[in-house]
Formats: structure tokens, sequence, C-alpha cells
């Protein structure tokens, strides 16, 4: 059943188009815009010589079967099969464990095997302070990761596993998370379930969610882009749409249109939403003014105050290609004693359709720290180094090298750092991978967002 | 066409090139393959890449 209201959404990356799917089947008269000629943002397949790649994930779901994002999906009725890995992952060891790289060889080991090495006491100490946060008995405070648990344990080789799942999962080093995030990370996989890949890759997330807002009345424009988002009486009163196909970009047109709406959602986070901030942040025609004007000003600061502090995660992910599979196992290759590289899967243990006949893709995930951007050819040839020593011998294709950062990161907002949905103004939420939920990572995180976002907005409009 | 210094190197682009002109390592780099299609325009997130035409200067 309709409910006579619209809600306009900006950018048709996954939070957008969960956010809009919920909406539309909830009645909503639903319109995303979309400035690109690509829906799902850095969730969709790409297809190059008939290996998918993609614009950004590595046709990963971090928790399954049950995270928030399969269990959202199943409540919006997208068909989407995805393979949880078997085993979850293995660690790439050295042969000998004195030494810090591959060059005499290596070992594979199970990451149930993970504590084998450690002493008894670290091992004791492990126990109690696992059982301790899963009591609620402890609290790390605003401590980081590696801060906080080597208080407790000393260990390198827990450090290196820890700084290569956190690069891995959130291109972060381990000690760039806070404690509580991690261990919220941690608890997750345990309750949820960990990675699983994609049937047919995140191209099969994106089409379902489409159909979806699509059979339920809503619509989804490409190539059209938001040029602002216009403020009057304290709240979004409209959006202006500006034409971007490829004629617009080459002519530098600007055809322009207003639209309005009830409900706005921006999945380009909190920035670049702020940045598109159009017309005076508060001017009230009537009630108590002074009183509601002081009141929004000391809202509007501190929301300032906090985008100052956002910062987005950077990496580099490398696609090749093997006539053999490299990697014997569904799950993930952690890798802690590369130089770079943190870890590596390969979608075609799972679909092998995800590359011409008889060929596999492989991805390897690395995290760059926001110190060696400008370097970035050197960061890239050091993750190509790692790629020789892990599979030396063996024949790849390097089909792509991507880099993530700036207004096109791995993540908006740095994992344990989000500020929320809300922002000034409450007709306007902000979802996307700069306004997770605790504890999530990536898409789990983007999803935790989102349905926090919709109950506040059931709230608001109900 | 001309990549301005928006480029993060996210390789979008290039396999959206039917020409095989934009190499990606860092950076994208179009070479003397491209026709200035314009294709690669609707596809960078980072509006790096910007319409020059043969005389080297964007068409308005
Ligand atoms: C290398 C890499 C590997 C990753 N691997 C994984 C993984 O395996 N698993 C996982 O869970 N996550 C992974 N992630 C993270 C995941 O891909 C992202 O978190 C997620 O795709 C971001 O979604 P989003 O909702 O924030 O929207 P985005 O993908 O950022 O989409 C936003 C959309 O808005 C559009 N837009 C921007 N500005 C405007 C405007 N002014 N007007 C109109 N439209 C606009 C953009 O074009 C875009 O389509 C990875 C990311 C990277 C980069
Ligand atoms: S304009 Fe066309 S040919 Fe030139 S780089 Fe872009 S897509 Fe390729
Ligand atoms: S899509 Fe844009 S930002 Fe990405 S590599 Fe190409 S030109 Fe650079």
């Amino acid at each position: 059943m309709k409910n006579g209201k619209k809600a306009v959404i900006i950018g048709s990356g996954l939070g957008g188009l969960l956010t809009g799917a919920s909406l539309a089947k909830d009645g909503w008269s639903v319109e995303i815009y979309e400035r690109l000629s690509l829906i799902g943002g850095r969730f969709s397949n790409i297809d190059y010589k008939g290996y998918q790649l993609t614009t950004g994930a590595l046709h990963m779901v971090p928790n399954a079967p049950n995270g928030p994002l399969l269990t959202m999906l199943k409540r919006l009725g997208a068909n989407v099969t995805v393979v949880p890995s078997d085993p979850l992952a293995t660690i790439r060891n050295p042969l000998n464990p004195e030494d810090e790289d591959y060059k005499s060889g290596y070992k594979d080991i199970h990451y149930l095997d993970l504590t084998k090495h450690m002493s008894f006491k670290n091992k004791a100490w492990m126990a109690i302070l696992t059982f301790c946060f899963n009591k609620k008995l402890i609290n790390p405070g605003d401590k980081t990761f590696v801060t906080w648990f080597s208080k407790y344990i000393d260990d390198k080789r827990i450090v290196r596993y820890a700084d290569s799942f956190a690069g891995w999962s959130l291109s972060l080093k381990a000690d760039e998370v806070p404690a509580t995030e991690m261990l919220q990370i941690l608890e997750n996989i345990v309750k949820y379930g960990g990675p699983a890949m994609i049937m047919g890759g995140c191209s099969s997330v994106i089409s379902e969610l489409v159909r979806i807002i699509e059979s339920n009345g809503g619509k989804i424009y490409t190539n059209k882009e938001i040029v602002s988002v216009n403020i009057s009486k304290g709240s979004v009163e409209s959006i202006t749409v500006r034409d971007s196909t490829m004629k617009d970009l080459i002519k530098k047109t600007s055809n322009d249109t207003e639209v309005k709406a009830d409900l706005f959602i921006s999945n380009i986070g909190h920035k670049e939403t702020f940045d598109l901030y159009e017309k005076l942040p508060f001017s009230p025609d009537s009630g108590d003014e002074n009183k509601e004007k002081e009141e929004f000003n000391l809202k509007y600061e501190k929301y300032i105050n906090e985008l100052k502090g956002l910062k987005a995660s950077a990496g580099i992910k490398i696609s090749f290609a093997a006539d053999e599979q490299l990697i014997e196992h569904t799950g993930v290759l952690f890798t802690p004693y590369a130089r770079r590289v943190c870890a590596l899967n390969s979608i075609t243990t799972i679909d092998p359709t995800m590359a011409p006949p008889g060929k596999h893709l492989i991805m390897s995930h690395q995290r760059v720290g926001l110190d060696k951007l400008d370097d970035i050819e050197s960061e890239i040839e050091l993750g190509l180094e790692d790629l020789k020593d892990l599979f030396s011998g063996k024949e790849i294709e390097i089909l792509a090298v991507q880099v993530h950062h700036g207004e096109w990161p791995v993540n908006r907002c740095f994992s344990g750092y989000d500020i929320g949905n809300k922002t000034p103004y409450s007709n306007l939420y902000i979802v996307g991978d700069g306004a997770k939920g605790e504890g999530g990572i990536e898409i789990e995180g983007i999803t935790l967002g989102v349905e926090k976002a919709l109950s506040e907005i059931n709230k608001l409009y109900n | 066409m001309y990549v301005n210094d928006n480029c993060v190197g996210c390789g979008q682009c290039f396999a959206f090139c039917n020409q095989g002109a934009i190499e990606v390592f860092g950076k994208a780099r179009i070479n003397n393959l491209c026709t200035n299609c314009g294709i690669c325009l609707t596809y960078c997130p980072l509006r790096a890449i910007e319409y020059v035409n043969k005389n080297g200067k964007g068409e308005i």
C-alpha cells in the first residue's frame, strides 16, 4: 500500500539500494539518482575480457549465513546465493618459524590453529579476555586494539595476524581500530558466521535490489548527478539534479531540474553531502525563532566538528588470472608475512563462470597507510613483489591494479569512528560506508547503518 | 581526453574503453589509441576524465 510520501535517494551504492528497496516495499514512492552509467557503486562487477572484476569489493559477504546483509536481503525477498567459506580461512606462515618472510618457503595453517604457537600463559590470557568481553566484564575504553591487547599478551605473530585481518577486512592496521570495535567484529563472526562468496559476484546482489525497487514502483535514474541539496526553514526542501550523460559531459552542459520530496537519503557520505548544502542553514519563518535558531546552530556546529574527524581508508586490489587454481579452498588466505598483501580469495573456487573457461580469477587486497598515498606506485610494486613470492614458479597474469582512497575509498570512514546516520536536518539521512553500524565489517556495517536509519525514519513518519 | 588530478587510479574506466586506450597503474593514462568516443566519461566516479578535442580544447 502506498503511503503517499516520496523519498529521494542520492547515489545507487549498496546503502542507497538497500534503503530504497526497503522504503519502496513499505509504500514510499522512491526515486534514486545515480550520476554514473553504472548502478551499484563500489559493489558492482565489471566485465574485462570475460573476467568479472569489480568496482571495489572482493565478491565477498563478511558474515554468512546469518549476518545483517543476508538477513535483510532475505526479508526483502532477494534471491542471492552465497557459498560460506570452507574453511573460513587459512593463514600462510613462513616455513621456518624464525623467518619474517616467505623467501624460504611457507606453511599454511587452518585458522582454528592460530593460537597453537602461543605459550600456555598467553593462551590463558586470550581465553580470559574473550570470556570477559563476551560477558561485558571488561571495557577497553577508547584504546585501540593492539595497544589494549599487548598489555596482556606479548606475541608478535598474533599482531601480524591481527594486522592482516584488519587490513583485509577494514583496510586498516589493527592498531587503527578501537579495541571495542575489533572485539565486536570478532564476536559477530562467532554469532553470524564468517565470510562467504557470492554466486555471480557483487552484481547478483545489486540486480536483485534493482528488481525489488522497480517491482515496488521505485525508479532508478542513471546519468543524473545531484549538484545541490537545497535547504529552507531548517529542513531539506529539494535537490537539484543535473543530467550527466556522455553528451552533457562532453558539452559541459548544465540541464538542471529541482526535485522535491518528503525524505532525503544520501548514499555519498557525510562530508560529500555537506558540500552540496545550498542556501541558509536555518531560516525559520515562524515560532520561537531565536530559541529554535540557537538550538539548531549548536547542533550544526557539533556536526561540523564531527565531520572534521572523519577519515577514509585506502587500499589496493590486484586482480590476476592463472590457469590453475592457486587458492586451494573457498575461504580467505591470509598472508601476514607478506610485505603489503593482507589476504587473497578466488571467486572461481565457487563460480567458474566468473572467468573464461579454464581460467581462474584471484584477488589480493592490501591496506595503504594514508601517509603512503604520495608514493602509491611503490606500494603497488611491493604488492606485486608479494604475489611473485607467494606464487613463485607459477604463471600469473595481472589483469588490473585498482587503488582506492579519498572520495572513492575502501571505506568512507575508519571502522569504529562512524558518526551515525543523522544530519542537522531531520529529513536528511546518510547511509553507506560513511555511516556504518557498530561491529559490522564493510557491507555488514552498511546494512546495520541502513537498519538504524530505517527505524528512525519509521519513528518519524509513522 | 585528459586525466586530471582527481584520478585515484581506481581502474573503473579502463574496462569500459573499447579501444584499450586506458592504462591504470596508480593513475589512469590515456594513450593514442583513444578515439575521443567519450564512453569513459560516464564511468569515472571522480570526474577525473575531461573531454579535450583533437586540438587540445574542451568542447563547449
Ligand atoms: C578494494 C575494495 C575491496 C572491498 N571488498 C569488500 C568485500 O569483499 N566485501 C565487502 O563487504 N565490502 C568490500 N568493500 C567495501 C564495499 O565495496 C563498500 O563499502 C561498498 O560498496 C560501499 O557502498 P556505499 O553504500 O557506501 O555506496 P558507494 O558504493 O560509495 O556508492 C555511492 C554511489 O553514489 C554515486 N554518487 C556519488 N555522488 C553522487 C551525486 N552527487 N549524485 C548522484 N550520485 C552520486 C556514486 O557514483 C556511487 O554509485 C571493498 C571496497 C574496496 C574499495
Ligand atoms: S574516449 Fe573512448 S576511446 Fe578514449 S579513452 Fe575514453 S573510452 Fe577509450
Ligand atoms: S575511473 Fe577516473 S579515477 Fe578511476 S582510474 Fe579512471 S580516471 Fe582515474
